[in-house]
């Protein structure tokens, strides 16, 4: 987990008063490369305590959102800064939420409230190959997966669960990848291979975007 | 066929078979070169085809990519603004030259289309699928026509939707393609239809169509020689980008092998014009050595004839040195070598080796040639050397030929009064031309001096002894053989005389030649009956009856009139004619004894036999058949035989008459007391009678010496049991004699000459009545 959630933290400290199980997925391509940025989703019995709406920024620098996917919980906010020295054109035409801004150089657009679960595609109308998701999602517990592909679920109650995994460049259309275990005493592990698309955004290394 | 000919030909022929060959050669290196120049263009072709399509479909693509990022456009897919996003479909549709654009949504359904009602789903979803990954395309057939199908995703920012754009592949693209690029001659697109046929969707420049030539056959991946509209082509199919959904489509190439071959068809012309020519000259060039060559030989050829037929005129040089020069100086040198040893040859043929004199051959011909220049006169003179014989036996053969050689040396000058040859071993042969009979005599005289002189040498002295005979032209012969032989006959007769010069003398030849043609016409008088018997009577004296008679044979010629026995006898027993002359006697004699028989006559016949008779081991058995055909008594007849036909006769001769003797027949011996008879051989022999020979008869009236030897026969011959004959009885003073010594029968014309058989049986019978009356004439 590279990204320390607070409401990870939060639903840790729950859990430790119950039995529990600890999950650990992998997320990899067909080829076996890990794939990070997957959305991992447990649905199950129980939840983790509910949390407060939060802010998020999504920071424009190099012409490349950062971060590339982001979770939301419905209700929560998504501010974007514009950390370039040109301008962005940042649009959405998704329907769980379709805006647009045109954000000067050093500016950030207002706090955009995201109040419908789904995906949310955020692209620069300047610039093509700028691209971020935003996933709006409701499951009791949801990860992204790190550098080596990996979501770790600690402390879930001992039970059954469905685990299923999104990702920016799984083929759009299809149905989320889903899969069902039980955890309990021992560790329990799946493996996710998915297809995926090619990564949208520049090579880091094409500094010159000599494509164009 | 003549060589002329046939060289010509050769040449010819061997031309033409060389250049055919030669062009087959070039045409099959040529069409096979370029067979394989086509393949290599066609697989260019191949690939640049496929590029150039890849190129145009992926610069499509970028246009539609472009288009698919227009802000509007996104908005109005992502609001779903069917309206407007037709029309912009449309719009971008013209900008990039599709004459179709459809919106297909993530789901595979059409949401817009510019050519039909949306709502379908998008044929080709592996596209589809694809073109989230990459732009995708296809060459595809839809409705007859070629597209390429090309597919993008829209970005808002991540795919909601696809743009498809069909771009018309249809002849003019492939006409530009053929244009812009160096492909071949015949391109085309070809679908394989609903009836599993391929028919072409579209063409580009070309001539003919490959399409209707595929029915039947896989599609040719690989270069293929194909018969297009009745011309070769190399053709090669290749598979286009395509969907998986859209029924295969293929590029087909075609290379024109007949185009390729145009550009060497002005080198075909040229090179049949120089075969043209090169085969009038070579056929001008041919015959003219064929002619060079030929000449030549036919005039070694006619040289050759010529030489055959015995001219040895020496052969015109050709002049050159080449083999037929060579040849006809061979030829010539031959014709020499030829002429010299025919020289030579007849040289030989016509002289004498030891004299270096003409031969007889030569010697023959040369008087012919005298006789034909001077008819008149001429003498030949034949010089015998008589002691030749016994110079070889004595000297040898060396100094004999010395000696001849010398002989003729000394006669070599009277060549000058015409020929001087060697006619034989011992002779030789003078002729003098025009020389009468004492001319001749007198040169011969001079050649008797010349060569009277001995041949000396060392101590060795040899008298040559010659001898001349003499024929005379014309009176001995008007030919030159006659001659030669007349000569030699003349020389034979001095040799054996004193006088050493003879003259012809037809009288004595006992070598005319009308003798041998006397045997023939003997043979001929046998065959036609022109011989007779005549019969002389003997007389029995002791009766004085006529008991028997002597069977005489007689020759009447119709020309030569009677001709006597002795004229034909010795000769006919020469010649061997002899035995046919006796067979024909005993059958006649046998048959006339049977005649008399048969009339009461008893008569005894005495039949001839000469010595050569006694050779012929079938003569018994002959007479017997004879006398057993007639039905003849054998002691009706008598044989008789000469004193020296059975002495010192071989014991043959003795089996053949005592076989004789054995039959019952009675042998008697004429002429008894002239010959060298043995008493005591005759008494080993079955005689029965001995004839006394007229020799010593005929004088019985006055010879005391004649009449004892007579009546000594006469008792000696009864004393050993023989009867006794008197031959030749003439007067009647021999016949009283005869009476009185007791000799038992007599013979001759004092009884009677030999009769014909009429008159005899005539005499028989005035004989027969004389006795009746007791009387003696």
């Amino acid at each position: 987990m590279r990204v320390g959630l607070p409401a990870m933290a939060a639903w840790v400290c729950v859990s430790s008063v119950t039995t529990a199980g600890e999950l650990d997925v992998v997320v990899v391509d067909l080829h076996g490369a890990p794939a990070t940025d997957a959305v991992v989703s447990v649905h199950g019995r129980g939840a983790p305590p509910a949390r407060e709406a939060v802010t998020r920024a999504i920071d424009q620098h190099d012409e490349t959102f950062i971060p590339y996917v982001e979770v939301f919980r419905p209700g929560d906010r998504v501010v974007f800064h514009n950390s370039d020295r040109t301008r962005h054109h940042v649009y959405s035409f998704a329907p769980a939420k379709s805006f647009e801004f045109v954000i000067a150089p050093g500016g950030e657009t207002p706090p955009v409230v995201l109040d419908r679960t789904g995906e949310i595609a955020v692209g620069c109308n300047i610039h093509d190959r700028m691209i971020t998701h935003l996933y709006v999602s409701d499951a009791p517990w949801i990860a992204k997966s790190d550098a080596r592909g990996r979501a770790v679920f600690d402390a879930l109650p001992a039970g059954r669960y469905t685990v299923s995994v999104w990702h920016p460049q799984l083929r759009p259309g299809k149905a989320e990848p889903e899969q069902a275990i039980d955890v309990g005493g021992e560790a329990a592990s799946l493996r996710f291979s998915l297809p995926l698309l090619a990564d949208p955004r520049p090579d880091p290394d094409d500094r010159e975007r000599t494509r164009y | 066929m003549n060589f002329r000919l046939r060289l010509a030909l050769l040449f010819v022929t061997t031309l033409v078979a060389v250049q055919a060959f030669t062009a087959l050669l070039a045409y099959g290196v040529a069409r096979r070169a370029l067979i394989a120049d086509g393949e290599r263009q066609l697989a260019v072709g191949a690939t640049a085809v496929a590029r150039q399509l890849d190129d145009i479909s992926a610069r499509v693509a970028d246009n539609v990519q472009v288009l698919s990022l227009d802000f509007a456009l996104r908005a109005a897919i992502a609001q779903n603004d069917q309206s407007t996003v037709l029309s912009a479909l449309r719009n971008h549709g013209r900008r990039i030259g599709a004459e179709r654009m459809l919106l297909v949504g993530l789901d595979g359904m059409v949401r817009s289309d510019t050519a039909a009602p949306a709502g379908e789903t998008f044929p080709f979803p592996d596209l589809a699928e694809a073109a989230l990954d990459h732009p995708a395309a296809a060459v595809v057939a839809i409705g007859g026509k070629a597209y390429w199908m090309i597919v993008v995703p829209v970005y808002a920012p991540k795919p909601i939707a696809l743009i498809a754009a069909g771009i018309p592949v249809d002849d003019a693209l492939l006409a530009h393609l053929q244009k812009s690029s160096a492909l071949p001659n015949s391109l085309e697109l070809v679908t394989l239809g609903g009836d599993g046929r391929w028919a072409d969707i579209a063409r580009g420049d070309n001539r003919v169509e490959i399409a209707p030539a595929l029915a039947g056959r896989e599609l040719p991946l690989h270069p293929t020689l194909m018969q297009l509209d009745a011309r070769e082509y190399v053709v090669l199919a290749t598979r286009l980008r395509e969907s998986e959904r859209s029924a295969p489509v293929a590029a087909m190439l075609g290379y024109s092998l007949d185009d390729a071959l145009r550009q060497y068809r002005p080198v075909a012309v040229a090179w049949a014009s120089l075969v043209a020519l090169g085969l009038a000259i070579g056929l001008a060039g041919a015959l003219l050595i064929a002619r060079g060559v030929a000449r030549p030989i036919e005039k070694l050829a006619a040289a050759a004839h010529r030489i055959g037929a015995g001219d040895y005129a020496p052969a015109a040089a050709s002049g050159k040195r080449d083999e037929v020069g060579q040849l006809a100086a061979a030829l010539s040198n031959m014709t020499l070598a030829i002429a010299e040893r025919e020289e030579r040859i007849r040289y030989q043929a016509e002289h004498d080796a030891v004299t270096a004199l003409p031969n007889r051959h030569a010697a023959e011909a040369a008087i012919r040639q005298a006789l034909l220049a001077r008819p008149e006169a001429g003498a030949l003179l034949m010089v015998g050397l008589a002691r030749l014989p016994e110079v070889i036996q004595t000297m040898g053969h060396t100094i004999s030929d010395r000696f001849m050689h010398d002989a003729g040396m000394r006669l070599r000058p009277f060549a000058q009064r015409g020929i001087v040859a060697r006619a034989t071993d011992t002779q030789f042969a003078v002729w003098l031309d025009g020389a009468d009979k004492a001319e001749a005599i007198a040169i011969a005289f001079r050649i008797l001096d010349v060569l009277g002189v001995p041949y000396q040498e060392a101590d060795l002295s040899i008298d040559t002894a010659p001898a001349i005979g003499i024929a005379l032209h014309p009176v001995h012969g008007d030919e030159a053989g006659a001659l030669l032989r007349r000569a030699e006959v003349a020389l034979f007769a001095a040799l054996g005389a004193e006088d050493p010069v003879a003259v012809y003398d037809a009288g004595t030849d006992p070598h005319r030649p009308e003798r041998l043609t006397l045997m023939s016409e003997l043979r001929e008088a046998l065959d036609r009956n022109q011989l007779r018997l005549h019969y002389q009577p003997k007389l029995r004296l002791a009766d004085e009856r006529i008991d028997g008679a002597e069977a005489l044979l007689r020759w009447q010629h119709p020309l030569r009139g009677a001709i006597p026995p002795d004229a034909f006898i010795p000769l006919a027993e020469r010649t061997g004619n002899i035995r046919r002359v006796t067979r024909w006697v005993l059958a006649s004699a046998i048959a006339q004894a049977h005649e008399w028989a048969a009339r009461g006559h008893e008569l005894r016949i005495a039949i001839n036999l000469s010595a050569r008779d006694l050779d012929d081991a079938d003569l018994p058995t002959r007479v017997a058949d004879l006398l057993s055909l007639h039905a003849v008594a054998p002691r009706t007849i008598v044989l008789e035989l000469t004193e020296s036909a059975v002495m010192g006769e071989p014991d043959t001769a003795v089996q053949v008459l005592k076989r004789l003797a054995d039959l019952g027949i009675d042998l008697a011996i004429d002429d008894f007391g002239i010959g060298q008879s043995s008493l005591a051989y005759l008494r080993r022999l079955p005689v029965r009678e001995i004839k006394i020979d007229r020799f010593f008869t005929q004088k019985l009236g006055e010879d005391v010496g004649d009449r004892t030897l007579v009546r000594s026969i006469v008792e000696l011959g009864h004393r050993l049991g023989y009867r006794v004959t008197a031959e030749g009885i003439e007067t009647r003073a021999a016949f009283e004699y005869l009476r009185e010594v007791g000799c038992d029968h007599v013979q001759g014309y004092y009884i009677a000459t030999a009769l014909e058989p009429d008159a005899l049986e005539a005499m028989l019978g005035r004989d027969e009545s004389a006795a009746a009356r007791g009387v003696r004439a």
